[in-house]
């Protein structure tokens, strides 16, 4: 498999002076499924946010599927797909058809292209029931899964989960996890910002560990779970060194 | 959450509903016009047209009622000033307050119109989706220079799609204070300001988070526009409702003067 997300030493500074992130190199294969985790602040959302041009680098590379992001944003934004952890803010259509039209309209499809995209995209998260319906009434959970079918519609390669089980209840987790195993099976790659690992590691082949705008550690889940507090992430609870995790789907 | 009005697309079947939007824009604006010019008697005929339209689009009438209820305050505000501030000979003379018979003609004649052009708006509302509005105004706006047609009918649509959103957060911040005992604190102008402060800047932090989820989603103007398309059944229903608004006109002008 090749790399489809190449980072080349990368720092980003804010305008205040912060260091947002601090010389990242990173390199993640299509069709994988990656963990990133650390406290808040540790740099997760603004490593992310390079991925689609949404920040641009003060100093570095981000290169999706061989091309960088800064040299042609739509096309980053067109491969990778980002769910915000604030979904309300993401939904921007009157109606839940409306919404996932949204990318595919800017992308500038024909209407017939768009309305199969749409028709797929609501079939794939399980919302034609309420095609119809105004976003600002659906729960939490069709907020998160409407998010989803909303990047779907577009079609990208990689997505990018922002904390996306935050202010979820149990039943909405279930039905958002369910939607990004889906995903990650259907060939694209994942990779899901976190601080709480427990109910998505299960599924990850890779995890990442964050502080201090820095990848303190990387590898597969169950090397390097055991560390996880020493980076101010919670084990979680049903770890067991040499144990393979146990889905929150099973 | 915030809760769907009667001021909402319903979905139906009406003849309303299945008019191109662009058609039942120019409706409203032609039945208001005539409303604005209307009397007694072509008032009470453009009424029964109102009634028509709220019974097509199957409007619940108590919904109607319970919503309209602030309009109908202001409407009794609107009615006791002007029949108190038309002068001619009073027949009344309550304090210092003296009403006419003329005043009050004025009152319930200006209060009627304005109470018609809410009943045709919402008919139009309650059965036109935002999208649909948005296209109509996007349409409109095409042929007037310096103006981003795409752009105003994106806002449009944004403004109409977080009302509610922005109602919601209001709710909560005001029960918020309230569980910490704002009630206790008699100053309206302190109250409206602890409210205010969060309101405007959760709202200002939404809008920003809202453009960056706009540039995510490659939002740009160069985008699939509306698709909209006219039936011979537009034009008929355009015709019909034209010769209705004239002769409403004519005969207000020529007979009713």
């Amino acid at each position: 498999m090749n790399d489809i997300i190449q980072i080349q030493d990368l720092s980003h500074r804010f305008a205040d002076g912060t260091l947002g992130i601090d010389g990242i190199t990173l390199n993640v294969r299509e069709a994988s499924f990656v963990v990133l985790a650390g406290a808040n602040g540790s740099g997760k959302t603004t490593l992310l946010r390079h991925l689609n041009g949404l920040l641009l680098p003060t100093a570095g590379t981000v290169k999706i599927d061989g091309v960088s992001v800064k040299k042609d944003l739509r096309r980053a934004r067109q491969l990778v797909g980002m769910m915000f952890q604030d979904a309300d803010s993401q939904i921007v259509g009157e109606t839940v058809s409306a919404d996932i039209a949204f990318g595919p309209e800017n992308l500038c499809f024909k209407r017939t292209e768009i309305e199969k995209r749409v028709k797929h995209a609501l079939i794939s998260v399980g919302l034609s029931d309420i095609a119809e319906q105004r976003p600002h009434l659906l729960s939490g959970g069709e907020k998160r899964r409407l998010a989803i079918a909303g990047i779907l519609a577009m079609d990208p390669k990689v997505i990018v989960f922002d904390e996306p089980f935050a202010s979820l209840d149990y039943t909405g987790v279930k039905q958002v996890l369910k939607n990004i195993v889906r995903l990650h099976r259907s060939g694209r790659t994942i990779l899901v910002a976190t601080h709480d690992l427990e109910k998505v590691i299960a599924h990850a082949d890779r995890l990442i560990l964050m502080k201090n705008a820095k990848i303190a550690r990387d590898g597969a889940p169950e090397t390097i779970l055991g560390d996880a507090e020493q980076f101010d992430v919670r084990r979680p609870c049903n770890y067991r060194p040499g144990v393979k995790m146990r889905s929150w789907l099973s | 959450m915030a809760e769907l009005t009667v001021f909402s697309y319903r979905p139906g079947g009406s003849i309303i509903h299945t008019l191109d939007v662009r058609f039942k824009l120019i409706l409203l604006v032609l039945l208001s016009l005539a409303s604005m010019n209307a009397h007694f008697q072509t008032l009470a005929v453009l009424s029964l047209a109102a009634v028509g339209c709220l019974i097509n689009t199957r409007q619940p009438f108590r919904s109607l009622l319970i919503e309209l209820r602030y309009f109908l305050i202001l409407l009794s505000f609107i009615f006791v000033a002007r029949a108190i501030t038309i002068s001619a000979t009073p027949f009344e003379q309550t304090g210092l307050l003296s009403f006419t018979r003329q005043g009050l003609y004025g009152g319930v004649m200006v209060c009627w119109r304005l109470l018609l052009i809410v009943l045709f708006g919402l008919s139009f509302i309650s059965t036109t989706r935002t999208s649909a509005i948005k296209s109509a105004v996007e349409w409109f706006l095409k042929p007037v220079p310096f103006v981003a047609e795409k752009k105003v009918a994106t806002m449009l649509s944004l403004l109409i799609r977080f009302v509610p959103v922005i109602l919601d957060q209001a709710r909560k911040t005001a029960e918020a204070q309230k569980a910490r005992g704002v009630e206790n604190r008699k100053n309206p102008i302190y109250r409206l300001k602890m409210l205010g402060i969060p309101v405007l800047r959760r709202i200002f932090e939404n809008a920003e988070n809202l453009i960056t989820a706009l540039e995510a989603r490659c939002f740009s103007e160069k985008r699939t526009g509306p698709e909209l398309s006219a039936t011979p059944k537009d034009w008929f229903v355009l015709l019909i409702t034209g010769i209705f608004c004239a002769v409403i006109v004519l005969w207000q002008r020529l007979w009713l003067m």
